[in-house]
């Protein structure tokens, strides 16, 4: 089942929270909405869910206009972040709520149970309260109240913020699982990039209210269309180096602090010397270098983070801080001696200074 | 340090209770000064004069004081389970207790969730302003309000009932009205202030449980029985044990400022047997063994009412 959004714009009083969002999400599609905290990502959701009233534009759910009709009539279920479990009600009755509201019969509500706790793993603990269960299993659960009354869409609001890291990747991949399994057509909203590159068949980057990218993780990985969308997504985000354009016999170059970098070879930047522009460099693409040579960027490492076969080195350049990301198996004393960096120009992203908006030209294929 | 060190730490003896506790005074000296009042006030006005109880068991002199008085062991209490009007007293306090917390209990929850369902802002805070002045009135002034009311010649009751051409009547000299009179009275005047803690305990319910409930399709009366009231059941049954444990705390100023000897037989209360006996016929020993019969039976009523709540349903005050 689709889920369209027209121009939807939400205000509350005076202030203008969601600024006229399109999008289209398609049947069977995973959609993670993603952005910093207040960017309207939670608002959009509740406005599908039918809890905010849509201010102006149009929302469609399998072709029918949803603006004013009903939350139990949309025909959507929702997880929530802090799972919304009633405490007074075991695992079961927490899982039949919505099918007794709606009358089912003994029978199939027995029936609906059984097969959603088998689903989830809740069998052993149906007769358990929330408040004896962990925060993994309060989740499943969660997942279960939505899934057992098999509706046309899933709506996730955060759902896996309360959880501790290695709980949050557990339920990630069992989230993708499920999804794959049951095939509903999914809204997520997060504030975690990680969750949103793994979970979504595609990714929409919000901020301020307004859409800033919509596309496929890696097409947004590799082709942020802004620096903001660039600074949101890959951990650590892309860095980005304030510098002007140059012209060099190679070709275009970007120049700051006395340096130069070689920039793919774009039509926005043929005779444009003096252009100011951010070179986006991302972590994973500098290429830690020992010796200083034509075509490297000197830099001095201030800090190296570990996480075990990478390492984080940190440094400055151009008066920001920059990161690269380098393997540790090849030894991680080399690491140490680290002097400077260089990039195959065609890896760099260039952003005009102004605007922020990604010069054309430039799109790596996915 | 080689591997077996590693699981075998040091073993060192843990600090004393004592120790523990003069830690805890110490980093937590603040906490032990906002109590300290509390302590003082329970000290002087509730043990110190416990050391008065024992008259129950004397044949109390005021010339000879508490301990000069001989001892007379159960004495009082025969007296007292052999006097008519303190078994009158005894079916009395029972009875207006049990039909006290009937119905003057859930009214206040029910207001709360009458509240809890108003929308328009203005209208609630006005309803609750409303409801909740009564318990800001002297006692005094309330019985000063029922007796005026219910009286015979200008009592807006009577003025009532005659319009509608019934026959005026003088409902506080009637035994049959005190009960409906002091009950009802009282539950004009606490229920709207005792709304407050349900309120409160509704106010803490997470919205996302309703924003849930909404998107499954409940009404708002079934959101009323399968979420709200259901999530302050650990309050309403708190406030119930509290209740229970005064539940022989009739409240006596009303009962004194209403009741006339025409009305003792349905409105004497222990309290206000106590009150004749100790104050008015100076039968110290008497009202205090009547007083720590009183207090005997709230105490197993209190530990009956926690053991229940904690079995059935996981709440309990300690």
């Amino acid at each position: 089942m689709s889920v369209q959004l027209e121009s939807i714009v939400k205000k509350y009083g005076n202030l203008q929270v969601v600024h006229g969002i399109d999008l289209e999400v398609g049947e069977k599609e995973f959609v993670v909405l993603v952005g910093p905290s207040g960017c309207g990502k939670s608002t959009t959701l509740r406005m599908i869910a039918g809890l905010e009233e849509i201010t102006q534009g149009q929302l469609t759910i399998d072709g029918r206009i949803m603006n004013r009709v009903a939350p139990k009539d949309r025909d959507v279920a929702m997880v929530f972040q802090n799972y919304a479990l009633y405490p007074h009600l075991n695992v079961a009755d927490n899982i039949a709520f919505g099918l007794k509201i709606r009358r089912e019969s003994k029978q199939s509500i027995e029936a609906s149970i059984k097969e959603v706790s088998g689903i989830l793993g809740l069998t052993e603990y149906l007769d358990r309260k929330p408040s004896d269960l962990s925060g993994g299993q309060r989740q499943r659960v969660a997942m279960g109240r939505a899934i057992v009354r098999r509706p046309k869409v899933f709506l996730f609001d955060e759902p896996l913020s309360n959880l501790d890291a290695k709980l949050r990747t557990q339920m990630r991949a069992e989230i993708k699982r499920l999804h794959n399994r049951l095939g509903v057509t999914s809204i997520y909203v997060t504030h975690d990039q990680v969750e949103a590159m793994t979970l979504a068949d595609r990714i929409v980057v919000m901020n301020d209210g307004r859409i800033e990218q919509i596309g496929a993780p890696m097409d947004l990985f590799l082709n942020p269309a802004n620096t903001f969308v660039a600074s949101f997504l890959g951990a650590p985000p892309m860095n980005q180096i304030a510098a002007v354009v140059a012209q060099s016999a190679d070709g275009p170059v970007a120049e700051f602090n006395n340096h130069s970098l070689p920039l793919p070879h774009l039509e926005g930047l043929q005779g444009a010397t003096g252009r100011e522009i951010v070179v986006g460099v991302r972590p994973e693409f500098a290429e830690p270098v020992n010796v200083v040579s034509p075509g490297v960027v000197p830099l001095e490492i201030d800090l190296i983070e570990t996480l075990g076969s990478e390492a984080l080195l940190h440094s400055m350049v151009a008066n920001e801080p920059f990161v690269m990301k380098a393997d540790t198996l090849t030894g991680i004393n080399v690491l140490q001696d680290v002097k400077g960096f260089k990039i195959p120009r065609e890896l760099i992203r260039v952003f005009d200074a102004a605007s922020g908006k990604a010069l054309p030209g430039q799109d790596q294929p996915v | 340090m080689n591997a077996t060190d590693l699981h075998q730490p040091k073993q060192f003896a843990p600090p004393s209770r004592l120790i523990r506790i003069k830690d805890h005074v110490r980093n937590h000296w603040q906490l032990y000064v906002m109590l300290a009042p509390t302590i003082i006030w329970l000290i002087t006005f509730l043990y110190t004069p416990m050391y008065g109880l024992q008259i129950a068991f004397k044949d109390y002199s005021l010339f000879r004081g508490v301990s000069g008085s001989p001892w007379v062991g159960f004495e009082h209490f025969n007296t007292l389970f052999d006097n008519q009007q303190f078994l009158r007293a005894l079916k009395n306090t029972v009875v207006i207790s049990f039909l006290s917390l009937c119905f003057g209990f859930p009214i206040p929850i029910l207001l709360a969730l009458m509240f809890n369902e108003i929308l328009n802002q203005g209208f609630k805070k006005t309803a609750q302003t409303i409801v909740y002045l009564p318990h800001f009135i002297s006692s005094v002034i309330i019985a000063g309000i029922v007796i005026t009311a219910f009286s015979p010649s200008a009592g807006i009751v009577n003025t009532v009932l005659e319009y509608f051409g019934f026959d005026s009547v003088y409902f506080l000299t009637r035994p049959e009205w005190f009960r409906p009179i002091f009950i009802g009275s009282s539950i004009w005047q606490e229920a709207g202030f005792s709304s407050i803690v349900f309120l409160a305990a509704i106010a803490g319910v997470s919205p996302t449980l309703y924003e849930s409930a909404v998107i499954d399709g409940a009404s708002r009366w079934q959101m009323m029985w399968k979420i709200t009231i259901p999530s302050i059941m650990s309050t309403i049954i708190i406030m119930l044990i509290i209740r229970i444990g005064n539940l022989l705390e009739v409240g006596f100023e009303m009962i004194i400022l209403l009741y006339q000897p025409a009305t003792y037989q349905t409105a004497d209360v222990i309290n206000t047997f106590i009150y004749r006996q100790g104050i008015q016929t100076g039968n110290y020993d008497l009202a205090a063994a009547a007083g720590l019969f009183n207090a005997v039976i709230a105490f197993i009523l209190v530990i009956a009412a926690n053991s229940l709540a904690k079995r059935y349903s996981r709440t309990s005050l300690w």
